[in-house]
This record gives structure tokens, C-alpha cells and sequence, in this order.
């Protein structure tokens, strides 16, 4: 009997060869192994079970016809082949689209039910697909998905590769970086799931369950690899639909499911391997010999049983001989300045990937998003992909007030019906919110956009001017607002000297206990008057360097006994800051809950009635519209629930008022087009410097068609926008597609930019 | 670790004498955190609680409570312990770990019980252990040869199912039990409530309440059976 198998890279992300040829020699001591590989830079070459090598060429190199002739001759000899390579796996599948009995491996319609992140063919398994969504949608949407999974999330390669994405300048990094990889724009997103790994593992012969294990990690490699684990029976609510789903895909060949168990017991599917995993002598330990049942199962010929059985297994380093015939090839030289030999992927996987993706063998049934529901609900093929992003018809509205051909550029355009209809909602939902026993307030930061007009709107929308200096506070006055309108926040508010209202303002929360004590020590004075005199508060766990920390035990006792402090006559209030749109919107409503709780344990100990609540947002857009109100409402009703003596809850909705309200219009100066005829890099007048929020967010980008004057947002493409500085990170906008006709000279408007593109926007490079 | 002579096989844990272990600590009550009644306890109980629910971090509330061990080494507690001196200390054992975690659960709406544990190490280790607690002028009551006793807490997952966490290690213990170095040899659970359980289910083991019960241990024959 001749076995060949593929798959022996053995570093520390193993690929399953030496597992395999391991299982196969306890089984049949008397077979021929044959070791496939395309690179002698794979160490498990010299894997003494091994009886053979039949070391091809890379892949990049590989003539692919004459390849699979080899294989054919060699299967049609009697040989068998198991392969450890998902790339190969899939090519085979195109090579023998009919099959072939030595073929011990799946076939392509069975391939793509399995394919990631959907797994198509999971319906009826005891899991979940954690929510995800394929990075050809629009740079708009991707950010909503990373937000609303609090940049949880990782960015997934087609076949191989995930990098965790904590921020949007990394996503677009790592975006850029796995594309050129992957030789795909199709990546995808995928939320992280926080729990213990577990695997089920298969062996399947036509379409017949042979036998499986359940495996979970024990030890894990820095890269989360298996290095330790147990194996155990496979539930039987687990079997039997797994048993049906390899007879509905006629399955061949091994393979593993790859899970995680969430703290509260639930399963969720991250992907289907379609091969024998790394571990699998670990199962073979256990008595489960699930390559060699497999090799039994196609040739009849029995397999020697394991007698020691061990449930438990762990990896070890060893050092073997190497093969003469195979000496060590030399260490590629490190480029010039570099770190390290760059030698991964020796076997040439991404070219391979390249070549299959032009031979279209991996072309999938699309795996547009999902909501990880289980059910498969979501799960569109490419036509459901809406690449352009929708902007709300206002900003259209507002931008014909706007004159194109003469404007001078870059330029801020101000969308005032935008800003009217956003102030107008917040100040209903206040209302609404509100009851005869406590009032809801909004209130607008400054900081967030200081333009007049929207200060304006906001006073007429019965906002509150937030302020983080006294320069803020004399700008909140020269626009109408009273100093009872007024709320003095931050830990530099008494900036610069001899600029505080000599009338009460309406709060001042102190950011440290020092600017506690100053507080107390100004009222004393009657130099500082203030209905509501209060506390920002820093919980555990906020990376913030704002507000008075309440991490240890004595913090807290320093807090309360400086609450003690504070004179009575005026009501007390805390104040707690953390934007949504960063720490994500789930983890938000967290912190509120978590804030709620430190507010009971501080109204309790200090002895001291919570009246206030000011609840800073940094709210996404979206996020915040999002919201029927629901929401808020239960927010509202929990914080009764806790503060039973809260008679005002503040909201600063912040940028979610602004950023919409003003948009930036930028002229192109010059295309670059690359050897395929396609814009690749454009440059426009504009630049991070009115934009430096690009590193944060992404901008919906219009577009005025000049025959219809049409509007039209800018599409997912291959476009990069550069700004005219001459700094090496001015890029305005990625992954964008330039539409038809445009010329050097056309507007484009970045929209979104409302919030703190305008307020910390710079000059720079003007002269 | 096992000893494979042909087709017998010896365990160390055969021949640890968990009966006796059993006698020895069958009177040791669960370990609780005291309070003075004054503010000084207050400010720490409020802090553990609220910290605890910041730490959750949006997470699931059955999620163990690591944050603890992080904070606190595991070393000698000096019994008995309050609150406000809890918080404080840099080391604390297992049982103030155990009572501190308990309040945490109980806090987040999780129903969980007192446990104790007897588990096997080696004598190396446990003469190391008490070379620690004698350094601290602590009794090492809890050591007989390679034997300890444990606390930790069994958190109900759904029904009477439990999951036994331990605080000191920052680890759910492993329902199946091989026996050998850190090997469970017997869990005692509290439910001493009226409306308690009469049973619970820790993997496929029954457990019955408020008595030191002895662990099976699992054989790992499952494929034996599967082959045959």
C-alpha cells in the first residue's frame, strides 16, 4: 500500500502531514508513505515515517498540467493521497472534478458549502457563525460593523490569515496589506468570539461518517495554535446532524470543524477545514486513528488498532536528523536594514492562491455577511453587495445652496437643514424622554465643532453649552448663552485665568480630587457659583486619563471623603465621558450600566443624593439616530432605578449633532493610471490637514455628475486619494472608485466632516 | 501519572488516602469575609462589587472573576478576615479568594455555592507550601503530606448543573479528573439553603450537597468502547 501525503510544513502553525503519517504507521507498519511537498524548507521532510519524499517545485514555479498528470498516474496506480493543504485541496477538486477512488479528499461542490466565513453546510449543527461581513462593502459600512462589534472584530484573509483590528487605521492597513496577499478584495470581517477553543474532527469516506473525535485546546502558541489538548466523544446532538450534512456533501476525507465556547456555553463555528488537523495523532493517542479508518474504510484492508489510550496529549520540540538527500538549504539573506530571512510561505501558498483565483477554481457562492444567527439568514451571494454608501437626501439639499464652479478649494460647506433636523430630534427625544420629576437636557461640547452657526442651533434646540476652558465658556456667552446654560468640564477649565462668569453657571465637574478641592475653595470665595456642583468619574478598565479614578479601595475612600467636601447647597452630580464610536456601542452601554453601579456605591458611602448625571456620548452618528429612542428610554429608567434622586440626566450627544453638519469640498488635481488602464492613485487639493479624522473614520465622498447634476457617492474601488501635502501619510481616502468621466478640476465632497475634522482641521502647507 | 505494567494499570491517586483527608477537614467550615459594620468594610464591599462589574467588561455574567487573582497573590490570609483588611492585602489564600469571588457571583445574579476541594500534589510542593506559610507565622493546617485542602466556588450554569471554579488558579477545574499532580480527589459543596438543590450535575458526576464526596476519575477507555 502507498500513501501519499501532503501538508508537512511543521513550524509553529503546522500543517496535519506528520500527525497523518504518524496515525498511518501505527496502522500500517508495512505501507509506503510518500511525503509531499513544494518547498525542502519544510522541516517535517525529514520526518522518519516518511518512507519516501517526492519533493516538488513551489508552487509559483509548478506546471500545473504536468503536476496533476503525476498525481493521476500515481493514483490510477493504486496509489492513495490525503492531503494537509487547503490550496492543494481545492485545486485537486478542480483537477478531478468526478473524483477518483485514491482520492481521499472532497469535492469542489462540497468545498464551497463549507466555505468561510458562512460555512454553508453548518445548518443543523449545534453552532453559531459569529456575525461578519466581506470587505467589498462599502468602507462606511465596515466601520458601523467594527463599531457596533466594539473593534472586536478580525480581518480575514480567503483561506489563511487573520489579524485582529482594534482601530480603523489598522483595519485599513492590514486591509491593504492582505489584499495584495490574497490576491482578493475579499476579505472579510468577522467579530471576535471571547471564549475556549474547541474542534470537532471527522473522517468520512463517500459521503459515509467513519468515525470523530471532540478535541479541546488545553495549551495554546502565541498564534493560538493547539499545543496541548483533550479528545473525547463527539456528542450525540452533535453526530447525528453532522452525520446527515457529510452525506448531503458525499464528503470524502477528513476534517475539522474549529470552534469557540462562549462563557455561557454557546458554540459558535468559525471554520471548516477541509483536511485532518494539526493534531490529529493526538486523536490517534486517544484510540481514534482517524486518517488510518479512513485509508481502511477506501481500500478494505483492516488497520492495526491502538491498544494505549491517553485522552489527553501535548506537543514537545524535537530535533531529528535530516535526510541526506535532502541537506538544509541555505538562509535566504535578510534585506538590506531588515529584520529577520522573510521565508514565510516557502512552498509558494500565496502564488498558489494567485493561480487558482485566475483558473477561477475558488470562486465561492459569495459570502456576503451574516448575522451569525445560526440560521443561515444573511448570507447573500456578491449581487446583494452595496458598494456605494447612502447618504441621507438633507446633505443633498443642502449642498445645492452651494456653487461649485466658483468655489475656491478645499472648502467647508456648512449642511444647515442637516444640522436643523439633527438638533430638532435630539432636543424631541429630550423631551419626550422627560417626565414631571426629571428632566432630560442635551448639551453641546464645544470643543466638538465651536462654529457659530451650529452653537446657534443648538441654543435655540434648548442645548447646553459644555465647556473645557473659559475661553470656550466667553465664546458659549458671545453666542447667547446664558451662564446658567454653561456645564465647566475637563482638567484645564480654569483656563485662562480671569475669564469665569461672575453669575452662577449651571455645573462644574471636577476632573481630579485637587480640582475638587480648588472648586470647594473658589465657592468659598463666591468666586465660583454653580447650581451643581460634581465629579467626573474614571471606572476600571477605561483607558482614560480623565476623571477621578476609583481603581483601588483607597481611591474610592479618597473620593467620597473629598465628596464630603463639597457644600451642601448645591445639588451634587457626576459626569462620565467615554466616546462610543471607540470603544464600540455595546461596550458604551456597558460602561453606563458599570458607571450607574459606582454612582449607588458613591451615593451610598459619601451619604451624598446623586441630582445630576451628565452622560458624554461621542456618539457616531449613526449609531445615535439608530436609536427609535428605545434605547434611551431604558437608559433613563435604569438610571432612576439606581439614583433614585436624579433630577436632571445630561446628554451630550457630540459629534453625533456635528459631524454630519459639515462636509469638505476638494478639487482633483491629477489621475495616475496604472499599466491596466485603471486609476489607482488620484491627488486632490485637500488634505488630513482639513481631514485628520481620516486615520479614525472614513468619509462618504460625493460626486456631482456634470451632465444629470446628480449627486453620486463614491463607490468601493482601487483608488487611493492623495492630499497635496507632501507628507507620506496624506492620503484623504482608500479603496475608492473614481466613476466614469471624471477629470481633473471635478469636486468632490467629503461628507462627515462635521465634528473634529473641522475643529482640530490645521493649516498647513498654505504658505 | 500513570504507571503502565501490561494491562494493569496504577495510579498514584490510588493510593492516596482522600478518606482520611476527608475526616481531617470534614469540620472545616467554608471561609467567609467579615464585616465591622462600618464604613471601613462598606468602601471595600462597594468597591469589590462595582470593580467586579467593570471588570466583566460587557462580558457574560457566568465569565470567572480573574480580575481577583490578578489583583490579589496567592499566599497566607490571616483568619479572620474583614473586608476592609481584604481589599488591602497583597496576598490572599485560597479561602478569602473563594469568599470574594462568592460575593462577586452572588452580586451579578449568578447562583453559586461554597466549594471545597481536596486535591493530590506531591510532597515537594506541599513542603514548599508550608515553608511559605510558616515564613507568615500561618497555620498549614491545610496540608496533609500531598494532600490540600481547597476552596473555590460551584457556580450554577443551568438547573443543578455546576461548573467549580477556583479563584486561586483562575480556572474552571476540569470535570474530567485523571487524578495525579493538581488532580480533584473530592469536592464538598455548601448548599445549605431550604430551597437548595439535592443534587447537582459537575460533567457526568452527581454531586450531592453539603458532604465531602470523592471524585471519579476518568479511565479514558471511551475508545475502547468505540472500537469494540
Amino acid at each position: 500500500m502507498k500513501i501519499y501525503i501532503s501538508g508537512l510544513y511543521s513550524g509553529t502553525n503546522p500543517q496535519p502531514g506528520i500527525g497523518i503519517a504518524r496515525s498511518l504507521r501505527a496502522a500500517y507498519p508495512d505501507a509506503t508513505l510518500v511525503g509531499v511537498e513544494y518547498s525542502n524548507r519544510c522541516s517535517g521532510i525529514h520526518w522518519a515515517d516518511l518512507d519516501e519524499m517526492w519533493l516538488q517545485r513551489p508552487w509559483e514555479e509548478l506546471n500545473l498540467e504536468v503536476y496533476a498528470a503525476d498525481i493521476k498516474e500515481a493514483l490510477d496506480a493504486g496509489a492513495l493521497w490525503i492531503s494537509g493543504v487547503d490550496l492543494e485541496i481545492m485545486w485537486l477538486a478542480s483537477v478531478f472534478p468526478e473524483g477518483h477512488k485514491n482520492l481521499l479528499t472532497p469535492s469542489t461542490a462540497a468545498l464551497k458549502k463549507i466555505s468561510k466565513p458562512a460555512v454553508e453546510a453548518h445548518k443543523g449543527l449545534p453552532v453559531s457563525i459569529p456575525p461578519f461581513v466581506t470587505t467589498e462593502r462599502s468602507d462606511w459600512e465596515l466601520h458601523a460593523f467594527c463599531r457596533q462589534h466594539g473593534w472586536k472584530v478580525w480581518l480575514k484573509g480567503p483561506y489563511y490569515e487573520a489579524v485582529r483590528t482594534h482601530g480603523w487605521d489598522v483595519f485599513d492597513r492590514v486591509r491593504t496589506l492582505l489584499s495584495r496577499a490574497w490576491s482578493t478584495e475579499r476579505l472579510f470581517l468577522q467579530t471576535h468570539v471571547t471564549g475556549y477553543e474547541e474542534s470537532v474532527c471527522f473522517s468520512a469516506y463517500q459521503g459515509e461518517l467513519i468515525d470523530s473525535v471532540y478535541m479541546r485546546k488545553r495549551e495554546l502558541t502565541e498564534e493560538g495554535k493547539t499545543w496541548a489538548g483533550d479528545v473525547t466523544e463527539v456528542p450525540e446532538e452533535f453526530t447525528t446532524p453532522l452525520r446527515r450534512i457529510i452525506k448531503e456533501l458525499n464528503w470524502t476525507g477528513g476534517a475539522e470543524l474549529e470552534m469557540v465556547r462562549d462563557m455561557g456555553g454557546q458554540l459558535w463555528l468559525l471554520e471548516c477545514n477541509p483536511r485532518f488537523p494539526a493534531w490529529i495523532y493526538g486523536s490517534t493517542l486517544a484510540g481514534h486513528n482517524l486518517p488510518a479508518l479512513l485509508v481502511e474504510r477506501a481500500t478494505g484492508v483492516p488497520a492495526r488498532r491502538e491498544v494505549n489510550v491517553c485522552e489527553e496529549f501535548t506537543r514537545v520540540v524535537l530535533e531529528i536528523p535530516v535526510r541526506s538527500q535532502f541537506p538544509l538549504p541555505s538562509l535566504p539573506e535578510p534585506y538590506p536594514g531588515g529584520i529577520g530571512h522573510s521565508m514565510k510561505h516557502p512552498s509558494g501558498t500565496l502564488a498558489l492562491a494567485e493561480r487558482l483565483h485566475k483558473l477561477h477554481v475558488m470562486e465561492s457562492d459569495g459570502n456576503g455577511n451574516g448575522n451569525g444567527n445560526g440560521n443561515g439568514n444573511g448570507h447573500h451571494g456578491r449581487t446583494n453587495i452595496a458598494e456605494a454608501p447612502v447618504v441621507p437626501s438633507s446633505f443633498i439639499d443642502d449642498l445645492k445652496a452651494y456653487n461649485f464652479a466658483e468655489m475656491e478649494t478645499p472648502s467647508w460647506l456648512f449642511l444647515e437643514s442637516t444640522a436643523s433636523e439633527l438638533f430638532k430630534r435630539a432636543a424631541g427625544l429630550a423631551s419626550k424622554l422627560s417626565t414631571s420629576t426629571l428632566t432630560v437636557t442635551n448639551a453641546y461640547s464645544l470643543k466638538t465643532n465651536p462654529d457659530e452657526r451650529l452653537l446657534r442651533i443648538a441654543r435655540e434646540s434648548g442645548f447646553l453649552a459644555e465647556a473645557i476652558s473659559l475661553l470656550e465658556v466667553q465664546k458659549a456667552l458671545q453666542t447667547g448663552f446664558r451662564p446658567d446654560q454653561v456645564i465647566l468640564n475637563g482638567p484645564g477649565k480654569w483656563w485662562p485665568e480671569g475669564l469665569l462668569p461672575t453669575s452662577p453657571i449651571h455645573a462644574v465637574f471636577c476632573d481630579s480630587i485637587a480640582d475638587l478641592k480648588r472648586v470647594v475653595a473658589s465657592m468659598e470665595r463666591k468666586e465660583l457659583q454653580a447650581k451643581i456642583v460634581g465629579v467626573r468619574l474614571r471606572t476600571p478598565t477605561v483607558g482614560s486619563r480623565f476623571g477621578i479614578p476609583v481603581d483601588t479601595p483607597e481611591a474610592l475612600k479618597k473620593l467620597v471623603d473629598a465628596i464630603e467636601l463639597l457644600p451642601r447647597e448645591c445639588a451634587f452630580g457626576v459626569h462620565f465621558h467615554m466616546a462610543s464610536s471607540n470603544i464600540g456601542v455595546g461596550q458604551w452601554w456597558h460602561l453606563y450600566e458599570s458607571v450607574l453601579r459606582w454612582c449607588r456605591s458613591i451615593e451610598t458611602l459619601a451619604r451624598r443624593q446623586i441630582e445630576c448625571l451628565d452622560v458624554g456620548g461621542g456618539w457616531f452618528p449613526d449609531d445615535w439616530q439608530s436609536d427609535s429612542g428605545d434605547q434611551f428610554a431604558a437608559a433613563i429608567a435604569r438610571a432612576r432605578n439606581f439614583l433614585p434622586f436624579v433630577k436632571q440626566i445630561i446628554s451630550e450627544p457630540g459629534k453625533a449633532m456635528a459631524q454630519p453638519s459639515m462636509a469638505v469640498a476638494m478639487r482633483l488635481l491629477e489621475f495616475e493610471e496604472s499599466s491596466e488602464e485603471e486609476v489607482t492613485e488620484a491627488v486632490v487639493d485637500g488634505s488630513i490637514a482639513e481631514l485628520p479624522m481620516h486615520f479614525f473614520q472614513p468619509h462618504r465622498i460625493l460626486r456631482q455628475d456634470k451632465q444629470t447634476g446628480e449627486w453620486q457617492t463614491l463607490k468601493h474601488g482601487k483608488t487611493h486619494l492623495w492630499g497635496r501635502l507632501c507628507m507620506e501619510h496624506d492620503v484623504v481616502a482608500s479603496n475608492v472608485e473614481l466613476p466614469e468621466g471624471v477629470r481633473p478640476g471635478d469636486v468632490l465632497v467629503f461628507c462627515d466632516a462635521g465634528a473634529y475634522d473641522r475643529s482640530m482641521s490645521y493649516v498647513f502647507g498654505r504658505g | 501519572m500513570s504507571l503502565a505494567e501490561g494491562k494493569i494499570e496504577f495510579d498514584e491517586t490510588d493510593f492516596a488516602d482522600t478518606r482520611a483527608a476527608m475526616q481531617k477537614w470534614e469540620h472545616f467550615p467554608a471561609s467567609t469575609i467579615s464585616h465591622h459594620g462600618g464604613q471601613c468594610c462598606q468602601i471595600a464591599r462597594e468597591w469589590v462589587l462595582s470593580t467586579d462589574y467593570s471588570q466583566l467588561n460587557a462580558g457574560n455574567p457566568l465569565t470567572g472573576p480573574r480580575w481577583i487573582r490578578q489583583k490579589y497573590t496567592w499566599g497566607a490570609s490571616t483568619w479572620p478576615i474583614y473586608w476592609c483588611e481584604a481589599v488591602e492585602q497583597k496576598k490572599l489564600d485560597c479561602g478569602a479568594l473563594a469568599a470574594l469571588t462568592q460575593e462577586v457571583f452572588a452580586a451579578r445574579g449568578v447562583r453559586s455555592y461554597h466549594a471545597q476541594f481536596i486535591q493530590q500534589y506531591s510532597e515537594a510542593a506541599t513542603r514548599q507550601w508550608s515553608n511559605s506559610w510558616n515564613c507568615d507565622e500561618a497555620c498549614v493546617h491545610w496540608i496533609k503530606e500531598d494532600l490540600i485542602y481547597h476552596e473555590g466556588c460551584a457556580v450554577a450554569v443551568r438547573d443543578n448543573e455546576i461548573r467549580l471554579w477556583d479563584p486561586s488558579a483562575g480556572w474552571w477545574v476540569n470535570p474530567r479528573q485523571f487524578g495525579g499532580y493538581g488532580g480533584l480527589l473530592a469536592v464538598r459543596v455548601f448548599a445549605p439553603q431550604f430551597n437548595a438543590p439535592t443534587g447537582f450535575l459537575w460533567g457526568t458526576q452527581r454531586i450531592s450537597p453539603n458532604q465531602w464526596q470523592k471524585i471519579e476519575r476518568v479511565r479514558g477507555d471511551f475508545a475502547v468502547a468505540a472500537a469494540k
